[in-house]
């Protein structure tokens, strides 16, 4: 049996500078602007958290490997080796200090993308041995359980009889030749069953066929999160097993934002070639209901609401508008926060941050901005597209013992449903 | 001093008319370069002023500043210095010879003590005294001696004034310069090899009608001939302006006449007047018939380096071709670099261990 270690992490540095990180590393100036950008630095005041010197491992690898200048001031001892002790230290930044939000990519001046590169230095740091608990056992329990939480099939079962009854909706299961495959996250079969309940109720208004499947029902995908790209490229693999085996024509990734980017962005990068099928968020199939006018609401929320923006959905994923216009049909009292859309503030909680155990005092502390933006709007409703940002919100305004009902869009709208209202 | 006749004198014994001797005048006004208004009072000068004694010194030389200003144009410069001055000694032009000739020196020396000028052309040699005698009589001695007594010493011709090509390297004769031995007398250097007759004889004249010697630059140079460098004055300047240059003596630029600058031409940095006064009777000078300047009136010029080769030009040639091979040599290094890169990233993916759930860990539990 293999074992991390420091060799396996210092070669994982090495195949991750490719092209880009390397014309990123000679572009930067130096600036510090990334800084201004980075929740944990606008929340703690401490410059260890700028973007940039959290990259300090993995650059000091491209200037020793990959530079002349470099290799030659090692030569004379100018530079000291990338040592296991430094990558113990960068742990706890490039984990506990970052949710892969990308903020920083969006200012950066020479236009470096930083969170990609922290995003590969995670591979470095996983091949060493230096991941966080939390995320480890997560990746674990995904590869051997199929969720990141240890939800097992039967969980989902018991839930999707619980959703029928409720709604008297027949939840279609491994439908072989349906339009949508339904993905899901653990947290919403856990938390949020609100969230199956609504798109039962939406795809019966709208009339598509569509299908869970049992062999991947989980979008989630621990290994983007933790940083190995083998673990996630295995994820991913089920679920487009599942999707090429039952014929889907679009599989539809649930109100998480990490899910959309594994298997949108990262997906076929991962699996090496093309998916078969599109795949879409599932707000970005919602706007396109509203578009074709299918999807019929009736009446309006009148409480003041505003939107929190996910960063993978909203800055990464270019899922902008698409709330918005879903948003105005059926909320008559809707408000922007400041740095709304794609310069929106991170819960805190994004990329595997949430289960980071031991970085809860600190996910409290930067959720400090989410809440000053929040108070700024004295609203009396939040809406997301995230159940990941959900939890985490939802437990920082506790921390701050705020009193906010926190809601998803989807199950917000499935509620004003024309149908559904028609039956009540 | 009464032996000799005065200017006027002089020439109305040779049955020059009033009406020449102001053509003269004028002529001198202009070669020094002064105003017509000038003119009655040069005349009024040279008309009761008696003729210059001045005894010409021939050393290590090749009898060019002679030639030139023998064989200048009319009115001759010759018979105008002549006019103006009693040559009493010069061992070339001199009809005497021997004891008469030395005797002639001797006798001017001792008549106008203190008055006299001395003209100089060659350089000294220091190196073995015996290189170079007049009458047994060593050049630095010969010079030293007749120096002692005199107003003032024109050095003529570069080997005078800066060594010239004796004193180029590797200097066989250990040749020097008039400066570089007399110290207390008031020296003036006309350079050029040879040096345009003209200024020679405006030198004299302004020394003659004036009793001084002109306004110098820092070279002991009259500022009025070499004031200016030939670069200044060069028709062709217009074309170092646009940007036109000769590549070669017989490209289409050459017979275009553009700027010999790229030929090595050293007008840029030339002190003279050959741009203004030319040569030949005013004919044309060096660049006019297609060669660059050599820069002969500037000291060392025999040592500056080859004639043809550019004072300093922008990336072009040598330059150009070294800057191209800086380029391919660079562009060579990155792509090597590059392809070393490369490999050692392949060698790190080759060297990649699928990781599992199995290894996230040091210690897995």
């Amino acid at each position: 049996m293999s074992v991390a270690t420091f060799e396996r992490g210092y070669n994982a540095f090495k195949e991750q500078i490719d092209a880009p990180i390397a014309s990123f590393f000679s572009s930067c100036v130096r600036c510090g602007i990334c800084a201004e950008a980075c929740l944990f630095f606008t929340e703690t005041g401490d410059p260890k958290y700028t973007p940039i010197y959290k990259l300090e491992p993995l650059r000091k690898v491209w200037e020793q490997e990959y530079t002349l200048l470099g290799k030659f001031k090692a030569l004379f001892g100018l530079t000291s080796k990338l040592t296991d002790a430094e990558l113990a230290e960068w742990k706890e930044l490039v984990y506990n200090g970052c949710t892969l939000c990308g903020r920083c990519s969006m200012v950066c001046p020479v236009g470096n993308d930083l969170v990609y590169m922290i995003r590969r230095a995670r591979e470095g740091m996983v091949a060493a041995g230096h991941a966080p608990e939390g995320l480890i056992n997560a990746s674990k329990r995904a590869i051997t359980t199929g969720s990141p939480m240890g939800i097992k099939l039967p969980a989902l079962q018991a839930q999707i009889n619980h959703v029928e009854k409720d709604t008297g909706l027949k939840i279609p299961v491994d439908e072989v030749g349906a339009e949508y495959l339904v993905l899901l996250s653990s947290m919403e079969i856990i938390n949020f069953p609100e969230y199956l309940e609504a798109i039962a109720k939406i795809m019966q208004q709208v009339g598509k066929t569509w299908t869970i499947a049992s062999a991947a029902f989980e979008a989630t995908n621990s290994g983007i999160q933790i940083g190995a790209a083998d673990i996630a490229k295995e994820l991913v693999n089920r679920v487009v097993t599942a999707a090429e085996k039952l014929q889907v024509k679009t599989v539809i990734s649930p109100e998480c934002g990490h899910a959309y980017t594994a298997i949108r962005w990262e997906g076929p990068n991962l699996i090496g070639r093309p998916f078969t099928f599109e795949v879409k968020h599932i707000l970005e199939v919602l706007d396109e209901f509203r578009e074709q006018g299918q999807l019929k609401t009736l009446g309006f929320e009148s409480a003041r609401l505003t939107f929190h923006d996910p960063c993978q959905l909203v800055r990464r994923g270019g899922v902008v508008e698409q709330p918005r216009h879903l948003l105005k049909m059926v909320a008559s009292n809707f408000v922007e926060m400041s740095d709304h859309g794609k310069m929106n503030w991170c819960c805190g909680g994004g990329g595997g941050h949430s289960a980071i155990e031991e970085a809860h005092e600190i996910r409290t502390q930067v959720f400090q901005r989410k809440k000053n933006q929040l108070e700024e709007l004295q609203v009396e409703k939040l809406v997301t597209a995230c159940a990941n940002c959900r939890i985490v919100m939802e437990e920082g305004l506790e921390s701050y013992e705020m009193q906010l009902p926190i809601v998803g869009l989807t199950e917000m709208l499935a509620k004003h449903l024309a149908t559904s209202n028609e039956n009540n | 001093m009464s032996k000799y006749p005065t200017i006027g004198e002089s020439l109305r014994h040779q049955g020059i008319s009033r009406r020449d001797f102001l053509k003269f005048c004028t002529a001198v006004a202009s070669i020094m370069a002064l105003p017509a208004a000038m003119i009655p009072k040069i005349a009024e000068a040279l008309e009761g002023t008696p003729k210059q004694s001045a005894i010409w010194l021939s050393f290590q030389e090749c009898t060019g500043c002679t030639e030139s200003l023998t064989r200048s144009h009319a009115p001759t410069l010759e018979g105008l210095i002549l006019d103006l001055i009693s040559l009493d000694y010069h061992h070339t032009l001199q009809a005497a010879a021997g004891t008469a000739a030395e005797s002639a020196r001797e006798a001017a020396m001792q008549g106008n003590k203190g008055n006299y000028l001395v003209i100089v052309d060659g350089s000294i040699p220091l190196g073995n005294l015996g290189y170079s005698t007049i009458a047994g009589i060593s050049n630095v001695d010969m010079l030293k001696e007749v120096v002692a007594g005199a107003k003032a010493v024109v050095a003529v011709g570069t080997c005078a004034a800066y060594g010239g090509i004796p004193h180029a390297a590797p200097n066989p004769t250990g040749a020097v310069s008039v400066e570089s031995l007399i110290t207390d007398k008031p020296i003036i250097n006309i350079p050029g090899c040879p040096p345009i007759p003209m200024v020679i004889a405006g030198v004299v004249a302004h020394f003659v009608t004036f009793g001084q010697l002109p306004h110098l630059d820092s070279l002991k140079r009259p500022l009025s001939f070499f004031g200016q460098t030939i670069h200044d004055r060069c028709y062709r300047r217009p074309f170092y302006d646009k940007g036109l240059f000769a590549e070669s003596f017989d490209d289409e630029g050459a017979k275009q006449g553009w700027c010999l600058y790229k030929l090595g031409c050293k007008g840029p940095v030339t002190y003279n007047a050959c741009a203004t006064t030319k040569w030949n009777d005013g004919v044309s000078f060096p660049i006019e018939s297609g060669h660059g300047c050599l820069g002969c009136s500037e000291p060392d010029f025999w040592d500056a380096g080859s004639f043809y080769k550019p004072l300093a030009v922008p990336i072009s040639g040598v330059i150009k071709a070294t800057t191209g091979y800086a380029l391919a040599a660079g562009a060579a290094v990155g792509v090597a670099s590059g392809a070393i890169n490369r490999l050692k990233r392949y060698q790190a993916r080759q060297d990649h261990e699928t990781v599992t759930i199995t290894d996230l860990e040091r210690n897995p539990k």
